[in-house]
């Protein structure tokens, strides 16, 4: 780890010249749990250093404990050299680190602006600006091409929207070293290429970002070191310019990827989704939807593209009846669903992977059996006659842990404890499990590793070959690719193109995607 | 073995919060004690003789019947994370209904009893429904809504029984004695323990058993652990509040009915209210903490505190106000954990999301 790298940063480090950050030894329990063993990671100024590896490798606890939110049961943490305790973030700030976390830290009752500002508000005369605190958040967002409305309240934005303003947040403060985990796990490709143009810039100026991402692409493309983590263990340190693709995800996962085959073609029968005419306006938290039909075939997989916040959500949450729309009907196997609820929709055939794990996809304080129950709990061999046998929720909670390879300490423990990536798992195995006629999945592969994404691929491909109908809604061209027959792109609450997957190319989605740049997140109002 | 291991570690903070409150409170009325010159020592002693000698052991366990019962009417709809206050006025509502039936119903026993029961479990579960669409539909808050309900609610039970149900020539604001029909079978040798206390640990039996092992115990802490997971999964936030709200006032009215079908047989204003029932029943709710099968103990506890504080008075003259004091100080510490547990966590996100 000497010498500055092949990507030629600016300010690489010079020879010795201590590192921006550096943690020795660091070890971490939860219990029984050794999330991190004795791991050791070097930070040099100026570099965009990326930390992969499998979920539940211990990624988010290291950067974690470098960021003062864990105390390490071992180990130390330097800053420029010199040894740091940090007992609380307000430590670690204080010391110039900065950090983007994979769940969301934002305040949802106040404005864009007053989140990004939060601690580090523009003054005037006492109080906050407020106008100054807009015109910071316009200016960052410009500059990184990240469209936020700053007096948007959060808790009315999309996924996606939020991720943008946690970025901002962290660029605002001008951390010195920065942590970004998972910071592009809702984003589209486009905002994840001008986030990394502005990392790059950043670290130009000096600044040290640590970065945890599960895609490949970007760990090529926007990184000059990787260390990779493997159950607590670093089993791999590598320099960018001299590592390929190949290696990344062997020193990852274990093993090459085999992507899975998208077998097009097996089409068959009378649609078992028709969505025609679906119309709302515009409300607060909520995008507009114009004139949308689309149908979904026994066998085929539908793929909807485009930025977040431009209708997707309330077109998904129209069909499994978390919305009522304005106009326009949605049919399932023919049957109008209108005025049927969720638990109606459910029985007849619906189930639904959502884009907000924490907010709507499970319940943290409950456990991983209880999480994986909901909606089999009326039905055996969870629920007989009035009944439910919590032996049976953990038999099958147990059973499904196994088949999806969550890892967990058990099934009681609560969701909480669980990586990020091991609760979507949880989200797709309870779904998958249904078997329902049509399967609704948005970001399905959102946090999971590229092993596990590749796995989670082939379950909906082989849900797909039995004849399952899939709706998907994803961010990211290549998964629509890989999984998709037709994609359709939504710009603004309407279908702005309608392409068949083999023409999908990453340049087409991409243009359709911000066809007119104007009307990007102006669902957001 | 290391199962074993783990669950105790896991549980043991969880279980010591509890215990901790408990010691709290017996520490600060030692306190109190000391400082108006009583030992300790012979306070509780006079306490715990108050609630559990072979004389007053008959009248403790009719306080339990009832605390256990506000206990439940407390912790049912906690379950899904919404808090019934209105105890007071439900309880009362119980206990004037039964009393109308009883007095203006002619029949036997066989036909009394239960018709009275269910009029008092119905009247405390209409009452307490009501905050259910005030919640769902109008978004009044189920804690505010049920506080606000109860105070008209004794206040109409306070007119009836100097009115309509008032027994003529008598000094107090009461009913006419209930007929014979009416009275609770009590247990051998006791007059005031009676089989209302076997339908309140039966009520206990089906909500431990619904809790634990029914699918709508399982939407209830779905409920009360997201809404957001509860409504995507199909669930029915409204009808789970009704229910559980329904359940609660149904519970606290049966009580209501048990102690105007006992000793002495009339719904007396003031009596249902006075000895605090309501506020005992949610501090054993709270201190039992979600695990609805340990409210029996901490019912008991709280039995002890408030019926046990009129034998210290007279044994070791200490006011009785003290029980009522040691109710309060276990509440506050867990109170004041809850507090500080939340103060943490916002001190953690604060200095995770800025600048110090
Ligand atoms: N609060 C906690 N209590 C118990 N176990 C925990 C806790 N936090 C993390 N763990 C465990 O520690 C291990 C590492 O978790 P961590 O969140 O660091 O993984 P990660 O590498 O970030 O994974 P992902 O890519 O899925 O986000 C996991 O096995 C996880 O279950
Ligand atoms: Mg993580």
């Amino acid at each position: 780890m000497t010498g500055s790298t092949a990507s030629g940063t600016a300010h690489g480090s010079a020879a010795g010249a201590p590192p921006a950050a550096e943690l020795r030894g660091i070890t971490k329990r939860f219990g029984p749990v050794l999330a991190v063993d004795g791991v050791d990671l070097v930070l040099e100024r100026g570099t965009v250093h990326a930390v992969v590896g499998e979920n539940g490798a211990g990624k988010s606890t290291l950067m974690s404990v470098l960021y003062g939110l864990h105390r390490p049961d071992a180990g130390q943490v330097l800053r420029d050299g010199r040894e740091v305790r940090l007992s609380s973030p307000l430590d670690a700030i204080a010391a110039g680190l900065g950090m983007v976390h994979q769940n969301f830290r934002l305040f949802g009752s106040l404005t864009v602006a007053e989140n990004v500002v939060y601690r580090a508000e523009p003054r005037r005369f006492g109080v906050l600006d407020r106008r100054a605190a807009e015109r910071r958040v316009e200016e960052l967002s410009a500059r990184i091409g990240l469209d936020v409305d700053p007096t948007a309240r959060v808790d009315t934005l999309p996924l996606g929207v939020r991720q943008r303003v946690e970025i901002l947040k962290a660029l605002h403060r001008q951390a010195e070293v920065l942590i970004l985990d998972e910071p592009t796990a809702v984003l589209t490709p486009g905002e994840v290429d001008s986030l990394f143009v502005v990392v790059r810039r950043m670290a130009e100026q000096g600044t040290t970002v640590a970065l945890v991402t599960h895609k490949v692409r970007e760990v090529l493309e926007a990184t000059d070191r990787v260390t990779v983590l493997r159950d607590g263990v670093v089993t791999a340190r590598l320099t960018t310019a001299e590592t390929t693709a190949g290696e990344v995800v062997e020193a990852m996962i274990g093993r090459g990827l085999v992507p899975a085959v998208n077998p097009r073609g097996a089409v068959s029968g009378e649609p078992v989704l028709e969505v025609s005419g679906v119309r709302m306006p515009a409300a607060p938290g909520a995008s507009r939807v114009q004139d949308v039909s689309l149908r979904v075939s026994p066998g085929e997989v539908v793929g909807i593209a485009g930025v977040s916040g431009n209708g997707q959500r309330e077109l998904v949450e129209t069909v499994v009846g978390l919305r009522t729309p304005e106009a326009g009907t949605v049919r399932l196997h023919g049957r109008d669903l209108g005025g049927l609820g969720v638990r109606e929709r459910r029985g007849l055939g619906i189930a639904y992977v959502p884009e907000d794990r924490p907010g709507v996809g499970t319940a943290a304080a409950l456990s991983v059996a209880d999480n994986l129950a909901l909606g089999h709990h009326r039905s055996p061999p969870i629920g007989r006659r009035g009944r439910l046998s919590p032996r049976a929720a953990r038999t099958q909670a147990a059973e499904l842990v196994r088949r999806l390879g969550v890892k967990t300490a058990g099934v009681a423990v609560p969701l909480s404890s669980l990586s990020g990536g091991n609760a979507q798992k949880v989200v797709l195995a309870r779904e998958l499990h249904h078997e329902a006629a049509l399967l609704v999945v948005e970001q399905p592969t959102q946090g999971v590793d590229v092993g596990a994404g590749e796995e989670i691929h082939r379950l909906l491909l082989e849900y797909r070959a039995r004849g399952g109908a899939v709706l998907l809604v994803s961010y990211e061209i290549s998964e629509l690719r890989a999984l998709a027959d037709r994609v359709l792109v939504m710009l603004d609450g309407e279908v702005a193109a309608e392409l068949d997957a083999a023409d999908a190319t990453d340049e087409v989605l991409g243009a359709a995607m911000v066809h007119s740049a104007g009307a990007t997140g102006g669902g957001e109002r | 073995m290391n199962a074993l291991a783990q669950r105790l570690r896991l549980g043991a903070p969880a279980a010591l919060v509890p215990l901790g409150a408990v010691a709290v409170a017996a520490l600060v009325g030692a306190l109190v004690m000391l400082a108006a010159g009583v030992d300790p020592l012979r306070g509780y002693e006079a306490m715990f003789r108050g609630a559990l000698s072979v004389s007053n052991i008959d009248f403790a366990v009719a306080g339990f019947t009832a605390i256990l019962a506000m206990s439940l009417a407390f912790a049912i709809p906690a379950r899904m994370g919404e808090y019934n206050l209105g105890g007071d006025g439900q309880l009362v509502a119980g206990g004037i209904a039964a009393a109308a039936v009883a007095l203006s119903v002619p029949g036997p026993a066989a036909l009394l009893l239960p018709l009275c029961v269910v009029a008092g479990a119905l009247a405390g579960g209409a009452l307490a429904s009501v905050s259910a669409p005030l919640s769902t539909r109008a978004g009044v808050p189920v804690i505010i809504s049920t506080l606000l309900l109860s105070t008209p609610m004794v206040a109409l039970a306070s007119y009836l029984v100097r009115f309509p149900l008032a027994e003529e020539g008598s000094p107090v604001p009461q009913t006419p004695r209930l007929p014979d029909a009416a009275h609770l079978p009590a247990f051998p040798g006791m007059s005031y323990t009676n089989v209302g206390l076997v339908l309140v640990l039966l009520v206990l039996l089906v909500t431990v058993y619904v809790d634990a092992r029914t699918p709508v115990g399982y939407e209830i802490r779905v409920a009360g652990a997201n809404r957001g997971f509860a409504a995507y999964g199909g669930l029915s936030v409204p009808r789970l509040t009704l229910g559980t709200l329904a359940s609660a006032g149904a519970v606290a009215g049966l009580a209501g009915a048990v102690i105007v079908m006992s000793q002495p047989f009339r719904f007396i204003d003031d009596a249902l209210t006075a000895p605090g029932y309501t506020f005992a029943g949610v501090a054993a709710a709270l201190l039992a903490g979600g695990r609805p099968a340990l409210l029996p103990l901490t019912a008991a506890l709280f039995t002890i505190l408030s019926v046990g504080a009129a034998g210290m008075e007279r044994d070791v003259d200490v006011p009785r106000q003290l029980g009522q004091v040691l109710q309060a100080v276990v509440i506050l510490v867990l109170a004041l954990r809850v507090l500080a547990a939340r103060w943490m966590a916002a001190r953690a996100r604060r200095a995770a999301g800025g600048r110090a």
